[in-house]
Protein backbone atom coordinates (compact mmCIF):
# COMPACT_ATOMS: atom_id res chain seq x y z
CA UNK A 1 0.00 0.00 0.00
CA UNK A 2 2.83 2.45 1.59
CA UNK A 3 4.90 1.61 -2.23
CA UNK A 4 1.08 2.31 -4.14
CA UNK A 5 1.22 5.60 -2.51
CA UNK A 6 4.78 6.05 -2.93
CA UNK A 7 4.39 5.83 -6.73
CA UNK A 8 1.08 8.02 -6.71
CA UNK A 9 3.20 10.58 -5.19
CA UNK A 10 6.18 10.27 -7.56
CA UNK A 11 3.66 10.48 -10.72
CA UNK A 12 1.40 12.81 -8.98
CA UNK A 13 1.09 15.39 -12.08
CA UNK A 14 0.31 12.23 -14.27
CA UNK A 15 -2.36 11.28 -12.26
CA UNK A 16 -4.13 14.36 -11.93
CA UNK A 17 -3.40 14.73 -15.76
CA UNK A 18 -5.52 11.84 -16.67
CA UNK A 19 -7.40 12.08 -13.97
CA UNK A 20 -8.63 15.66 -15.34
CA UNK A 21 -8.68 13.91 -19.29
CA UNK A 22 -11.03 11.22 -18.07
CA UNK A 23 -13.60 13.88 -16.52
CA UNK A 24 -12.94 16.05 -19.88
CA UNK A 25 -13.61 12.92 -22.09
CA UNK A 26 -16.50 11.96 -19.83
CA UNK A 27 -17.85 15.93 -20.27
CA UNK A 28 -17.82 15.55 -24.05
CA UNK A 29 -20.08 12.93 -24.07
CA UNK A 30 -22.63 14.34 -21.77
CA UNK A 31 -23.15 17.36 -23.79
CA UNK A 32 -27.05 16.85 -24.13
CA UNK A 33 -27.81 15.79 -21.10
CA UNK A 34 -30.34 18.01 -19.59
CA UNK A 35 -28.35 18.54 -15.82
CA UNK A 36 -25.79 20.25 -18.16
CA UNK A 37 -28.25 22.15 -20.11
CA UNK A 38 -30.06 23.40 -16.33
CA UNK A 39 -26.04 24.41 -14.98
CA UNK A 40 -25.37 26.24 -18.45
CA UNK A 41 -28.74 28.13 -18.52
CA UNK A 42 -26.98 29.53 -14.65
CA UNK A 43 -24.11 30.32 -16.66
CA UNK A 44 -25.89 31.92 -19.48
CA UNK A 45 -27.38 34.39 -16.84
CA UNK A 46 -24.40 35.34 -14.94
CA UNK A 47 -22.43 36.00 -18.35
CA UNK A 48 -25.45 37.70 -19.51
CA UNK A 49 -25.02 40.05 -16.90
CA UNK A 50 -21.88 40.71 -17.36
CA UNK A 51 -21.40 41.06 -20.81
CA UNK A 52 -24.66 43.79 -20.77
CA UNK A 53 -22.37 45.94 -17.81
CA UNK A 54 -19.64 46.60 -20.47
CA UNK A 55 -22.49 46.79 -23.70
CA UNK A 56 -21.71 50.73 -23.65
CA UNK A 57 -18.11 50.46 -25.04
CA UNK A 58 -18.37 51.24 -28.83
CA UNK A 59 -16.52 48.83 -30.94
CA UNK A 60 -14.77 50.84 -33.12
CA UNK A 61 -14.32 48.42 -36.38
CA UNK A 62 -17.32 47.29 -36.36
CA UNK A 63 -18.86 50.77 -36.61
CA UNK A 64 -17.05 51.65 -39.37
CA UNK A 65 -17.30 48.95 -41.25
CA UNK A 66 -20.97 48.63 -40.41
CA UNK A 67 -21.60 52.32 -41.46
CA UNK A 68 -19.97 51.63 -44.96
CA UNK A 69 -22.16 48.85 -45.48
CA UNK A 70 -25.44 50.97 -44.88
CA UNK A 71 -24.71 53.67 -46.69
CA UNK A 72 -24.21 51.00 -49.77
CA UNK A 73 -27.30 49.01 -48.59
CA UNK A 74 -29.44 52.63 -48.15
CA UNK A 75 -28.57 52.70 -52.04
CA UNK A 76 -30.22 49.54 -53.28
CA UNK A 77 -32.96 49.12 -50.62
CA UNK A 78 -34.06 52.41 -52.10
CA UNK A 79 -34.23 51.14 -55.63
CA UNK A 80 -35.67 48.03 -54.24
CA UNK A 81 -38.58 49.86 -52.51
CA UNK A 82 -39.80 51.01 -55.57
CA UNK A 83 -39.66 47.36 -57.28
CA UNK A 84 -41.24 45.65 -54.27
CA UNK A 85 -44.31 48.46 -54.87
CA UNK A 86 -45.18 47.36 -57.99
CA UNK A 87 -44.42 43.48 -57.37
CA UNK A 88 -46.45 44.06 -54.18
CA UNK A 89 -49.28 45.17 -56.08
CA UNK A 90 -49.05 42.58 -58.80
CA UNK A 91 -48.85 39.87 -56.17
CA UNK A 92 -52.27 40.90 -54.23
CA UNK A 93 -54.04 40.56 -57.39
CA UNK A 94 -52.53 37.44 -58.36
CA UNK A 95 -53.34 35.76 -55.12
CA UNK A 96 -56.66 37.14 -55.37
CA UNK A 97 -56.92 35.72 -58.61
CA UNK A 98 -55.89 32.22 -57.70
CA UNK A 99 -57.56 32.01 -53.95
CA UNK A 100 -54.05 31.34 -52.82
CA UNK A 101 -53.74 30.82 -48.75
CA UNK A 102 -52.16 33.50 -47.49
CA UNK A 103 -48.65 32.43 -45.55
CA UNK A 104 -49.07 32.46 -41.94
CA UNK A 105 -47.42 35.53 -40.75
CA UNK A 106 -44.54 35.10 -38.47
CA UNK A 107 -44.23 36.89 -35.17
CA UNK A 108 -40.47 38.23 -33.77
CA UNK A 109 -39.26 39.02 -30.11
CA UNK A 110 -36.86 42.03 -30.23
CA UNK A 111 -33.19 41.33 -28.75
CA UNK A 112 -30.08 43.58 -28.59
CA UNK A 113 -26.87 41.68 -28.18
CA UNK A 114 -25.67 42.56 -25.24
CA UNK A 115 -22.25 40.24 -25.63
CA UNK A 116 -20.23 37.64 -28.39
CA UNK A 117 -18.40 34.48 -26.92
CA UNK A 118 -15.30 34.61 -29.27
CA UNK A 119 -14.26 31.68 -30.10
CA UNK A 120 -12.35 30.64 -32.71
CA UNK A 121 -14.62 28.94 -35.10
CA UNK A 122 -17.60 28.83 -32.66
CA UNK A 123 -18.88 32.54 -32.12
CA UNK A 124 -22.16 32.73 -30.37
CA UNK A 125 -23.81 35.79 -29.21
CA UNK A 126 -25.65 36.59 -25.97
CA UNK A 127 -28.98 38.42 -25.96
CA UNK A 128 -30.91 40.22 -23.48
CA UNK A 129 -34.07 38.11 -24.12
CA UNK A 130 -35.01 35.04 -23.04
CA UNK A 131 -37.30 32.79 -21.45
CA UNK A 132 -39.35 34.82 -19.70
CA UNK A 133 -39.85 37.34 -22.89
CA UNK A 134 -41.03 33.42 -25.28
CA UNK A 135 -37.05 32.89 -26.46
CA UNK A 136 -37.12 28.86 -26.66
CA UNK A 137 -34.33 26.47 -27.95
CA UNK A 138 -33.96 26.41 -31.66
CA UNK A 139 -35.74 29.43 -32.67
CA UNK A 140 -34.17 31.21 -35.59
CA UNK A 141 -32.35 34.19 -35.30
CA UNK A 142 -32.78 37.49 -38.09
CA UNK A 143 -32.07 40.66 -38.79
CA UNK A 144 -33.23 42.77 -41.45
CA UNK A 145 -31.20 41.65 -43.52
CA UNK A 146 -31.73 38.08 -43.27
CA UNK A 147 -31.41 34.58 -40.96
CA UNK A 148 -28.24 35.04 -38.39
CA UNK A 149 -28.44 32.23 -36.78
CA UNK A 150 -30.64 30.12 -33.92
CA UNK A 151 -30.65 29.59 -30.33
CA UNK A 152 -28.72 27.45 -28.27
CA UNK A 153 -29.14 28.46 -24.74
CA UNK A 154 -31.63 29.89 -22.80
CA UNK A 155 -31.97 31.51 -19.45
CA UNK A 156 -35.24 33.50 -17.80
CA UNK A 157 -33.66 36.79 -19.14
CA UNK A 158 -30.83 36.07 -21.51
CA UNK A 159 -30.34 33.43 -24.51
CA UNK A 160 -26.78 32.60 -26.71
CA UNK A 161 -27.45 32.36 -29.83
CA UNK A 162 -25.43 30.44 -32.42
CA UNK A 163 -24.26 32.34 -35.42
CA UNK A 164 -24.14 30.90 -39.18
CA UNK A 165 -20.56 31.74 -38.87
CA UNK A 166 -20.20 28.58 -36.72
CA UNK A 167 -19.04 24.82 -37.37
CA UNK A 168 -22.35 22.99 -35.94
CA UNK A 169 -24.43 25.30 -38.02
CA UNK A 170 -26.15 23.95 -41.17
CA UNK A 171 -29.77 24.71 -42.60
CA UNK A 172 -31.48 23.19 -45.62
CA UNK A 173 -31.63 26.20 -48.06
CA UNK A 174 -32.69 26.93 -51.17
CA UNK A 175 -31.58 28.30 -54.35
CA UNK A 176 -34.77 30.92 -55.03
CA UNK A 177 -34.50 31.30 -59.43
CA UNK A 178 -33.17 27.93 -59.78
CA UNK A 179 -35.15 25.81 -57.12
CA UNK A 180 -32.52 23.80 -56.06
CA UNK A 181 -32.29 22.45 -53.08
CA UNK A 182 -29.29 21.67 -50.63
CA UNK A 183 -27.42 21.89 -47.03
CA UNK A 184 -25.88 25.13 -46.06
CA UNK A 185 -22.70 25.22 -44.09
CA UNK A 186 -19.81 27.47 -42.70
CA UNK A 187 -16.12 25.77 -43.74
CA UNK A 188 -14.01 28.19 -41.66
CA UNK A 189 -13.99 30.82 -44.39
CA UNK A 190 -17.03 31.07 -46.65
CA UNK A 191 -20.55 29.29 -46.25
CA UNK A 192 -21.25 26.62 -49.03
CA UNK A 193 -24.09 25.43 -50.30
CA UNK A 194 -23.58 21.52 -50.67
CA UNK A 195 -25.17 18.53 -52.19
CA UNK A 196 -26.81 20.69 -55.19
CA UNK A 197 -26.69 18.63 -58.47
CA UNK A 198 -24.60 19.30 -61.56
CA UNK A 199 -27.35 19.85 -63.59
CA UNK A 200 -29.23 22.32 -61.56
CA UNK A 201 -29.04 25.57 -63.16
CA UNK A 202 -27.41 28.09 -60.39
CA UNK A 203 -25.84 31.06 -61.01
CA UNK A 204 -23.89 33.95 -59.24
CA UNK A 205 -26.35 36.46 -57.92
CA UNK A 206 -28.92 33.78 -57.10
CA UNK A 207 -30.78 34.51 -53.72
CA UNK A 208 -30.50 31.69 -51.36
CA UNK A 209 -33.41 31.05 -49.17
CA UNK A 210 -34.18 28.46 -46.13
CA UNK A 211 -36.32 25.86 -47.14
CA UNK A 212 -39.50 23.94 -46.66
CA UNK A 213 -37.40 20.76 -45.46
CA UNK A 214 -36.31 22.16 -42.58
CA UNK A 215 -37.88 21.64 -39.03
CA UNK A 216 -35.76 24.89 -37.10
CA UNK A 217 -35.85 27.47 -39.89
CA UNK A 218 -39.35 28.52 -41.22
CA UNK A 219 -39.49 28.55 -45.40
CA UNK A 220 -38.34 31.76 -47.08
CA UNK A 221 -35.60 33.48 -44.93
CA UNK A 222 -33.27 35.50 -46.99
CA UNK A 223 -30.17 33.61 -46.00
CA UNK A 224 -27.37 35.36 -48.67
CA UNK A 225 -27.16 35.04 -52.72
CA UNK A 226 -24.20 32.94 -54.69
CA UNK A 227 -21.14 34.33 -54.84
CA UNK A 228 -19.32 31.30 -56.58
CA UNK A 229 -20.30 28.41 -58.51
CA UNK A 230 -17.66 25.87 -59.87
CA UNK A 231 -18.36 22.55 -61.04
CA UNK A 232 -15.10 19.94 -60.99
CA UNK A 233 -15.01 17.06 -63.59
CA UNK A 234 -16.73 14.10 -62.85
CA UNK A 235 -18.25 15.33 -59.81
CA UNK A 236 -22.27 14.78 -59.14
CA UNK A 237 -22.26 17.97 -57.03
CA UNK A 238 -21.81 21.74 -57.42
CA UNK A 239 -19.38 23.96 -55.29
CA UNK A 240 -21.69 26.44 -54.46
CA UNK A 241 -20.46 29.55 -52.05
CA UNK A 242 -22.71 31.79 -50.95
CA UNK A 243 -22.39 35.28 -49.56
CA UNK A 244 -24.32 36.22 -46.40
CA UNK A 245 -26.43 38.59 -46.64
CA UNK A 246 -25.85 39.53 -42.18
CA UNK A 247 -22.92 41.25 -41.49
CA UNK A 248 -21.80 39.23 -38.52
CA UNK A 249 -19.55 41.46 -37.22
CA UNK A 250 -21.65 44.30 -36.71
CA UNK A 251 -25.02 42.80 -34.85
CA UNK A 252 -26.50 45.19 -32.41
CA UNK A 253 -29.91 44.53 -32.84
CA UNK A 254 -32.05 41.13 -33.72
CA UNK A 255 -35.53 39.03 -33.93
CA UNK A 256 -36.28 35.91 -32.95
CA UNK A 257 -38.48 33.96 -34.64
CA UNK A 258 -41.37 32.45 -32.75
CA UNK A 259 -41.01 29.07 -34.38
CA UNK A 260 -41.90 26.13 -32.86
CA UNK A 261 -41.42 22.81 -35.40
CA UNK A 262 -44.99 21.43 -36.21
CA UNK A 263 -44.51 18.47 -33.48
CA UNK A 264 -46.67 15.83 -35.63
CA UNK A 265 -44.67 16.20 -38.66
CA UNK A 266 -41.25 16.17 -36.21
CA UNK A 267 -42.47 12.75 -34.73
CA UNK A 268 -43.49 11.13 -38.23
CA UNK A 269 -40.42 11.78 -39.27
CA UNK A 270 -38.17 10.55 -36.22
CA UNK A 271 -40.69 7.30 -36.32
CA UNK A 272 -39.29 6.73 -40.05
CA UNK A 273 -36.25 7.47 -39.19
CA UNK A 274 -36.33 5.09 -36.35
CA UNK B 1 -3.95 28.85 0.58
CA UNK B 2 -3.85 32.47 0.33
CA UNK B 3 -2.06 31.83 -3.40
CA UNK B 4 -4.81 29.53 -4.58
CA UNK B 5 -7.24 32.86 -3.07
CA UNK B 6 -5.45 34.77 -5.39
CA UNK B 7 -5.25 32.47 -8.16
CA UNK B 8 -8.95 31.78 -7.88
CA UNK B 9 -9.61 35.43 -7.57
CA UNK B 10 -7.77 36.82 -10.89
CA UNK B 11 -8.92 33.49 -12.41
CA UNK B 12 -12.73 34.64 -11.86
CA UNK B 13 -11.44 37.97 -13.19
CA UNK B 14 -9.66 37.06 -16.40
CA UNK B 15 -12.75 35.01 -16.89
CA UNK B 16 -15.04 38.15 -17.17
CA UNK B 17 -12.79 40.05 -19.22
CA UNK B 18 -12.07 37.05 -21.89
CA UNK B 19 -15.77 36.74 -22.19
CA UNK B 20 -16.73 40.17 -22.10
CA UNK B 21 -13.75 42.55 -23.66
CA UNK B 22 -11.72 40.04 -25.86
CA UNK B 23 -14.87 41.02 -28.81
CA UNK B 24 -13.38 44.51 -28.93
CA UNK B 25 -9.39 42.88 -29.45
CA UNK B 26 -10.75 40.84 -32.17
CA UNK B 27 -8.79 41.35 -35.44
CA UNK B 28 -10.35 38.77 -38.48
CA UNK B 29 -10.13 35.55 -37.45
CA UNK B 30 -7.31 36.06 -34.72
CA UNK B 31 -9.10 35.79 -31.62
CA UNK B 32 -6.69 36.55 -28.56
CA UNK B 33 -7.14 33.83 -25.46
CA UNK B 34 -5.80 35.88 -22.99
CA UNK B 35 -6.74 32.91 -20.63
CA UNK B 36 -4.09 30.76 -22.16
CA UNK B 37 -1.35 33.55 -21.33
CA UNK B 38 -3.02 33.21 -17.52
CA UNK B 39 -3.35 29.60 -17.32
CA UNK B 40 0.69 29.17 -18.49
CA UNK B 41 1.46 32.23 -16.23
CA UNK B 42 0.44 30.07 -13.18
CA UNK B 43 1.79 26.77 -14.58
CA UNK B 44 5.67 28.90 -14.71
CA UNK B 45 5.41 30.63 -11.57
CA UNK B 46 3.33 27.45 -9.49
CA UNK B 47 4.59 24.13 -11.24
CA UNK B 48 3.50 21.59 -13.21
CA UNK B 49 0.08 20.68 -11.08
CA UNK B 50 -0.99 23.97 -10.49
CA UNK B 51 -0.67 24.97 -13.53
CA UNK B 52 -2.98 21.91 -15.13
CA UNK B 53 -5.78 21.91 -12.16
CA UNK B 54 -5.51 26.12 -13.45
CA UNK B 55 -6.10 25.04 -16.54
CA UNK B 56 -8.89 22.49 -16.51
CA UNK B 57 -10.82 24.68 -14.02
CA UNK B 58 -10.44 27.63 -16.39
CA UNK B 59 -11.74 25.62 -19.06
CA UNK B 60 -14.63 23.84 -17.84
CA UNK B 61 -15.35 27.43 -16.61
CA UNK B 62 -14.83 28.99 -20.70
CA UNK B 63 -17.52 25.44 -21.54
CA UNK B 64 -19.86 26.62 -19.81
CA UNK B 65 -19.90 29.95 -20.49
CA UNK B 66 -19.32 29.54 -24.43
CA UNK B 67 -22.06 27.25 -25.04
CA UNK B 68 -19.51 25.42 -27.09
CA UNK B 69 -18.88 21.72 -26.89
CA UNK B 70 -18.60 20.98 -22.55
CA UNK B 71 -15.10 19.26 -21.81
CA UNK B 72 -13.48 20.60 -25.08
CA UNK B 73 -11.86 23.79 -23.68
CA UNK B 74 -11.38 21.89 -20.54
CA UNK B 75 -8.95 19.24 -21.98
CA UNK B 76 -6.75 21.69 -24.37
CA UNK B 77 -6.38 24.37 -21.43
CA UNK B 78 -5.54 21.23 -18.96
CA UNK B 79 -2.66 20.34 -21.52
CA UNK B 80 -1.84 23.69 -21.54
CA UNK B 81 -1.19 23.69 -17.80
CA UNK B 82 1.07 20.59 -17.92
CA UNK B 83 2.81 21.86 -20.79
CA UNK B 84 4.08 25.13 -20.22
CA UNK B 85 4.84 23.15 -16.37
CA UNK B 86 8.08 22.17 -18.29
CA UNK B 87 8.73 25.51 -18.23
CA UNK B 88 9.00 26.02 -14.55
CA UNK B 89 11.94 26.24 -12.42
CA UNK B 90 11.98 27.42 -8.81
CA UNK B 91 15.26 28.84 -9.07
CA UNK B 92 14.63 31.37 -12.59
CA UNK B 93 10.63 32.05 -12.06
CA UNK B 94 11.67 35.90 -12.25
CA UNK B 95 14.10 34.97 -15.41
CA UNK B 96 11.40 32.77 -17.04
CA UNK B 97 8.88 35.44 -16.83
CA UNK B 98 11.19 38.61 -18.18
CA UNK B 99 12.41 36.70 -21.14
CA UNK B 100 11.57 35.59 -24.09
CA UNK B 101 11.09 32.06 -22.53
CA UNK B 102 7.45 33.47 -21.29
CA UNK B 103 6.49 34.03 -25.10
CA UNK B 104 7.41 31.01 -26.36
CA UNK B 105 5.78 28.92 -23.79
CA UNK B 106 2.75 30.78 -24.80
CA UNK B 107 3.35 30.46 -28.53
CA UNK B 108 3.58 26.79 -27.84
CA UNK B 109 1.20 26.07 -25.33
CA UNK B 110 -1.02 28.17 -27.84
CA UNK B 111 -0.31 26.26 -30.88
CA UNK B 112 -1.08 23.31 -28.77
CA UNK B 113 -4.19 24.42 -27.83
CA UNK B 114 -5.81 25.93 -30.98
CA UNK B 115 -4.29 22.47 -32.87
CA UNK B 116 -5.89 19.67 -30.13
CA UNK B 117 -8.91 21.97 -30.08
CA UNK B 118 -9.64 21.76 -33.78
CA UNK B 119 -8.59 18.23 -34.21
CA UNK B 120 -11.62 17.13 -31.83
CA UNK B 121 -14.13 20.01 -32.44
CA UNK B 122 -14.28 19.45 -36.04
CA UNK B 123 -15.08 15.75 -36.16
CA UNK B 124 -17.80 14.79 -38.05
CA UNK B 125 -17.47 18.23 -39.94
CA UNK B 126 -16.37 19.12 -43.83
CA UNK B 127 -14.43 21.59 -42.39
CA UNK B 128 -10.48 20.24 -42.52
CA UNK B 129 -8.20 20.75 -39.63
CA UNK B 130 -5.44 22.22 -41.67
CA UNK B 131 -7.91 24.69 -43.42
CA UNK B 132 -9.46 25.72 -40.00
CA UNK B 133 -5.45 25.67 -38.17
CA UNK B 134 -4.35 27.91 -40.64
CA UNK B 135 -7.31 30.25 -40.95
CA UNK B 136 -8.12 30.20 -37.70
CA UNK B 137 -5.95 28.60 -35.34
CA UNK B 138 -2.62 30.20 -36.27
CA UNK B 139 -3.76 33.61 -36.77
CA UNK B 140 -5.07 33.35 -32.58
CA UNK B 141 -2.03 31.73 -32.05
CA UNK B 142 0.02 34.55 -33.21
CA UNK B 143 -1.81 37.33 -31.74
CA UNK B 144 -2.01 35.64 -27.97
CA UNK B 145 1.78 34.90 -28.62
CA UNK B 146 2.11 39.14 -28.85
CA UNK B 147 0.17 39.71 -26.53
CA UNK B 148 1.74 37.53 -24.55
CA UNK B 149 5.23 40.33 -24.86
CA UNK B 150 2.62 42.86 -22.70
CA UNK B 151 3.02 40.88 -19.23
CA UNK B 152 7.12 39.89 -20.38
CA UNK B 153 7.78 43.17 -20.65
CA UNK B 154 6.15 44.10 -17.44
CA UNK B 155 8.08 41.56 -15.48
CA UNK B 156 11.07 42.68 -17.41
CA UNK B 157 10.89 46.23 -16.09
CA UNK B 158 9.54 45.14 -12.61
CA UNK B 159 12.98 42.62 -11.97
CA UNK B 160 15.83 44.64 -13.31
Amino acid sequence: MRQFINILSTFREYFVLSLCILISVALLTLNDNPQIRSIRSITVAAIGFAQNMFGFIPDYFSLKKENSILRERNVTLAEEASLLRESKLENIRLRQLLALKERTSLSYIAANVVGKNQQPMRTTITLDAGENEGVQYNMPIVTDAGLAGKIVGTSGGYSIGQLMIHKDFRVSARVQRARADGILYWDGEFMQLKNVPRTQDVKIGDAVLTSSYSTVYPEGIKIGVVSSVRVEAGALFQNITVEPAVNFSALEEVFVVVHVPDSSRVALETQLIK
Amino acid sequence: MRQILFYGFLSLFFLVIHATLVNYLTIGNAIPDILIIWVVYIAVTSGQMSGLVAGFLIGLFVDFISGGVLGLSALTKTLVGFLAGYFFNENKIEQNLSTWRFVIAVGLAALLHNAIYFLIFLQGTDVGWWRALVLHGIPSTLYTTVLAMIPMFIFRRKYQ
